[in-house]
């Protein structure tokens, strides 16, 4: 069957044997993408994993009246999966959940946009079609990148970045910072102090904290929740004092 | 647009990786970071792999600095026999993923030449 019939019988159809026939077809796109990012630090039969998922994805989404072939659409499709998967796997910093969201916002619209015109959209479209202000969505788009110390620093001849970054550690702000943390477990019970101990100063799990301290991880579990908007509380008042 | 380095090279698989660790150290220059650099080393080995199905034996790798990197390789001398494979339009698909601005120049569906860039 030819690829725009065996596409619209599926289509017309949803018959799970069309569409594992479809996906064995063209399962060896997967294999070929995969290879092209082999020596990233993720093992190639992960990346045939995550590829292969894609494909499948892709199946569904795809539209042959649009006149694409499924092998230009889903390039793009099981690269962005890739891509997803590699920034997934190393965001050592979390971002915070409003930039995440529109990042996921951005990721989604950029791959519909590229699947449908074959380039990629402008920020000015993103912006439009998402609703966001133009500036938001290039100031996402700088948000995440994450640089190496070691990388040479701009207007620095010869430094690395690690050399010109100001230490942020303020050794009064820490002073401060440890009174107003003492003065707060202060108002706390014997056992809540040994909770904070155990969990933070210890950084035990709550099982092993649990374990020590006699109790239920469940009760453990409550209790911190309970400590930690106490601490938040005081520190709270401390600060507006 | 500052030129900043041109490479004539002979297709062959065995310069492929010198031109991946030359297109290394042009990314890096060019201040791109490493997820980039990565992408432009897939993107020049996938046109000069387009190049060397056109047909062509030596091709013409040119890196210039315009807030990033943009890259323009082209087929040298007289183009062979075409030997296309189906991996063709993946590897077209694939730069178009990759990099901004790409753009293949063909000659009655033969390429010729292969552009993309990568901003910083």
């Amino acid at each position: 069957m030819e690829e725009r019939e065996l596409f619209a019988k599926y289509r017309e159809t949803g018959d799970v044997a069309l569409r594992n026939e479809i996906a064995m077809k063209y399962l060896y796109i997967a294999s070929v993408i995969a290879k092209k990012f082999v020596g990233r630090g993720v093992e190639y039969d992960d990346l045939y994993q995550v590829a292969s998922l894609a494909l499948l994805k892709g199946i569904d989404r795809f539209d042959e009246s649009k006149g694409l072939k499924f092998s230009t659409f889903i390039t793009p499709t099981i690269t962005g999966e890739i891509k997803n998967y590699f920034r997934d796997r190393s965001r050592i910093v979390h971002l915070p959940r409003k930039v995440a969201e529109l990042r996921i916002a951005v990721r989604k619209e950029t791959e519909e946009f590229l699947a449908a015109t074959g380039r990629k959209p402008t920020a000015k479209e993103l912006s439009e079609r998402l609703g966001v202000p133009e500036e938001e969505i290039v100031k996402n788009a700088e948000a995440g990148g994450v640089v190496s110390l070691d990388r040479r620093a701009e207007g620095e001849e010869g430094l690395s970045l690690y050399e010109v970054l100001p230490d942020t550690d303020d050794a009064f702000e820490r002073i401060e910072n440890r009174d107003a943390v003492e003065s707060a477990l202060s108002d706390l019970s014997e056992a809540e102090r040994t909770l904070v101990a155990l969990r933070y100063g210890k950084a035990l799990s709550q099982v092993e904290t649990a374990k020590r301290m006699g109790v239920s991880q469940m009760y453990v579990s409550r209790m911190e929740r309970k400590v930690l908007d106490k601490l938040r509380e005081t520190l709270k008042r401390g600060m507006a004092e | 647009m500052k030129e900043l380095m041109e490479l004539t090279v002979s297709l062959g698989s065995e310069l492929m990786t010198t031109v991946r660790l030359a297109t290394g150290g042009i990314c890096s220059a060019a201040g791109l970071d490493l997820e980039r650099s990565e992408d432009c080393k897939v993107c020049v080995t996938e046109s000069l792999l387009l190049l060397l199905h056109a047909g062509y034996r030596r091709a013409r790798v040119k890196f210039s600095s315009e807030e990033g990197l943009r890259v323009a390789l082209s087929g040298e001398g007289e183009a062979g026999e075409e030997h296309p494979v189906p991996e063709d339009e993946i590897s077209a698909a694939l730069i178009g993923a990759l990099a901004e601005e790409a753009d293949t120049r063909r000659d009655g569906g033969r390429v010729q030449g292969v552009s993309f860039k990568f901003g910083l």
